[in-house]
């Protein structure tokens, strides 16, 4: 039973990681920076929430456990905030998006 | 090399790609986006490591880190749209 959990762990890890590296390849392949964060903040916070919950199987029902869902519910709550920060500063200092002719 | 280490290593991986946008990023709201991916993944890497060294301190500096990129995130993203005056 504990190995069929194990390996179930290390599948939605790995499923986390390909998130994470789609959010990197995400960040490069678009030439825009409103469309560049959309991807990087939506497909990155998946790829982290994957993974962490890859994490919390993987080392079962404990105080360790806890503390991962705390670090899990901080990002998620703080990783919307900061990216809105950043596109707010943006929009607002006159960065537009240039029409393509 | 068990499985943890080698998620590590590809995070670590990951989280160059991540600073390589804050070299390149032509505004600075994209050197922001790249401070913060580059942040998530130093969490991520954190936390792996505090799973292999099997304490539970790691996951604290991951919690610490995070609060903290986020503060800096947003003075700095605040610095910037009041041109200077906070």
């Amino acid at each position: 039973m504990a190995q069929i959990v194990e390996w179930i762990a290390n599948i939605i890890i790995v499923i986390g990681l390909i998130f994470m590296t789609l959010g990197v390849f995400g960040v490069y392949r678009f030439k825009d920076f409103f469309s560049r964060i959309l991807v990087s903040a939506k497909v990155d916070t998946v790829g982290f929430i994957t993974i962490m919950l890859g994490l919390m199987m993987k080392h079962g029902f404990d105080f360790f456990t806890g503390k991962l869902l705390l670090v899990l519910a901080l990002y998620v709550i703080t990783n919307p905030i900061a990216t809105h920060a950043i596109t707010r500063s943006a929009h607002i200092s006159g960065y537009r998006i240039k029409k393509e002719r | 090399m068990s499985f943890d280490e080698v998620v590590l290593i590809i995070v670590a991986g990951l989280s160059v790609f991540g600073l390589g946008r804050v070299l390149i990023g032509p505004t600075v709201w994209d050197r922001m986006i790249g401070f913060t991916l580059f942040s998530s993944k130093v969490i991520v890497m954190a936390v792996l490591i505090g799973m292999i060294i099997d304490r539970s301190f790691m996951v604290d500096v991951g919690l610490i880190y995070g609060v903290l990129g986020f503060i800096g995130t947003i003075m700095i993203s605040r610095f910037i749209e009041r041109r200077g005056d906070i």
